[in-house]
């Protein structure tokens, strides 16, 4: 893409990130944001937008506060706001898209767009309750998943495309470990990551099945956490104190209907539609990507973007992997933060992150990509999804 | 995880638009709403045909043939009234009426080492609470 409108990634930011942290929605937002406003070397007077995604990825525990983002440019002193939104979703690609979008359409200049999420309710306290007494209703499409057992996302996001998987292509319980413990490994050399130490296989066929064939160690750690980019014109972009890292191409999906459990296959949902999408909007193709940073809620779905982005063939994911492409030292280095399994569930944002600081260079350490240049972005999986392209020239 | 085993799992709520299905049940029929344009059936129900657009749609009773198009084997219970229930099969089969017209379910009376992608199955119901009354499905006799 050559056109003089190009939007740039100025500005990223977390907050305290971990289990139930003892901060409000707003403490854990104000956080994140005044991180990427000292990021840029900004001030509240250069902002005139804000996106933002508050929600629990799943039930919620009672009493958390909801901020949205016109309260989060209220408490920072941001305004008046010339476009904001707030509850875009999937997952931090969402905000993206929106901020992204309305810079474009020249609506604003430069939009904070955050991720805020709370931890759910845990296991034990969902068993905890006396259902009996208290029956739960499972009212519109879930009426016809929740009476049969379907009552945790990774059930039909993961488990069954997962088996499903397996079976008509020969994908194996190894194969998903060898990406679980490819990806530990880089999350050992990140101190930003919650999960340091190194895993073997061992350690993945010793950790025990939530749903059959997926491990707990296939699922991401659900945590407290905001995170927060900002981005801006490319006319802006070099007046601020980071290198800019530019959108190359983005492409935002969905399929169907917001549910998970009856869905079509694999290869019919939104990430092949997406990857579609935005290879259209480009001249780059998959060779040309340094690092890629997929969405790791479950480890299929991470599969699944790689083939849908056309990395490896169809069905071709469990030997690719297998193979260390996507490892350290590898020919397509993958989830080089760690993902969210070992960063804990920021809900997409981290690999937003992630790719804007390895297209930087020389803020990750031992994790750096050699002379990275183009790093490739994608959230969410199955109805809904949505991927970014970046590059640093 | 200690607690008492529940007596109801998540109940279904209907609606306006389900409340047939949720009849059907209770009487044995597995009914799925169908466009009287086209014939197309909608699941889950919607008040207009996405093949033909027509709102002229009504329940049919559909055969309950299928085959398994994706399952998991679920081993730990994120509801109390499955705590004791454990392991058990959660499926998606795909009714032999129509290509992509697919049931959220569970596969019962079938050993683990006998499921596959693919293979046949058969409608079958089952009480599981007071007035709770379940399609599931087993394997079909070949
Ligand atoms: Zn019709």
């Amino acid at each position: 893409m050559s056109d003089n409108n190009r939007v740039a990634a100025v500005g990223v930011g977390y907050s305290t990130t971990g289990r139930r942290t003892g901060l409000t929605s707003r403490q854990l937002a104000v956080q994140a944001a005044m991180a990427a406003m000292t990021d840029a070397g900004m001030t509240p007077q250069d902002i005139d937008g804000a996106t933002m995604l508050w929600a629990v990825a799943g039930a919620a525990p009672p009493g958390l506060d909801v901020v949205d983002s016109m309260d989060i440019a209220y408490m920072l002193g941001i305004g008046p706001l010339n476009f904001w939104n707030s509850g875009a979703g999937p997952a931090y690609i969402g905000p993206a898209v929106q901020a992204v979008a309305a810079i474009k359409a020249g609506l604003c200049h430069t939009v904070l767009s955050m991720r805020v999420i709370r931890q759910r309710l845990t296991t034990a306290e969902m068993l905890a309750q006396d259902t009996d007494a208290n029956p739960e209703y499972a009212d519109d499409d879930r009426q016809f998943v929740m009476p049969f057992g379907s009552v945790a996302p990774l059930q039909a996001i993961a488990a069954m495309p997962a088996q499903r998987h397996m079976d008509l292509y020969g994908t194996t319980e190894e194969h998903f470990g060898r990406h679980v413990v490819a990806q530990r490994e880089w999350a050992s050399h990140n101190p930003d990551a919650l999960f340091r130490t190194p895993l073997t296989l061992d350690d993945y066929f010793a950790s025990r099945y939530i749903s059959k064939p997926v491990r707990l160690l296939d699922c991401d750690y659900p945590v407290d956490s905001a995170s927060a980019i900002i981005y801006t014109t490319e006319e802006r972009a070099r007046n601020f104190a980071k290198k800019p890292i530019f959108v190359e191409s983005t492409a935002f999906s969905s399929v169907k209907y917001a549910t998970f459990e009856n869905l079509d296959d694999i290869y019919e949902n939104s990430p092949v539609h997406c990857a579609k999408t935005l290879w259209s909007r480009t001249d780059l193709k998959p060779k040309d990507v340094d690092c890629v940073q997929l969405y790791d809620g479950f480890t299929i779905i991470v599969f699944q973007w790689l083939e849908a982005l056309g990395f490896c063939g169809r069905g071709e994911v469990g030997p690719f992997v297998a193979e260390g492409h996507t490892a350290m030292g590898g020919s397509l280095p993958l989830n080089t933060d760690g993902g969210a399994c070992n960063v804990g569930r920021r809900h997409g944002a981290n690999f937003c992150i992630e790719s804007i600081r390895q297209l930087r260079g020389g803020e990750s350490g031992v994790r750096q990509v050699p002379d990275a240049k183009v790093a490739l972005w994608a959230n969410a999986v199955g109805p809904f999804s949505g991927a970014m392209l970046m590059t640093s020239e | 995880m200690t607690s008492k085993a529940a007596i109801y799992p998540p109940l279904p709520l209907p609606n306006e638009m389900t409340q047939f299905f949720w009849d059907g049940c209770q009487a044995r029929k597995l009914m799925i709403l169908r466009c009287k344009g086209c014939g197309r059936y909608i699941h889950y129900p919607r008040p207009v045909c996405n093949g033909c657009l027509s709102t002229d749609l009504a329940p049919a009773e559909v055969s309950g043939e299928a085959t398994l198009y994706g399952y998991t084997v679920a081993m730990q219970a994120f509801h109390p009234y499955f705590a004791d229930k454990l392991p058990y099969t959660l499926a998606l089969v795909e009714l032999v009426e129509q290509a992509g017209l697919r049931l959220t379910t569970n596969i019962v009376d079938v050993p683990e080492a006998e499921l596959t992608t693919g293979m046949p199955v058969r409608l079958v119901w089952r009480e599981v609470a007071p007035d709770l009354v379940l399609p599931m499905f087993t394997k079909a006799a070949s």
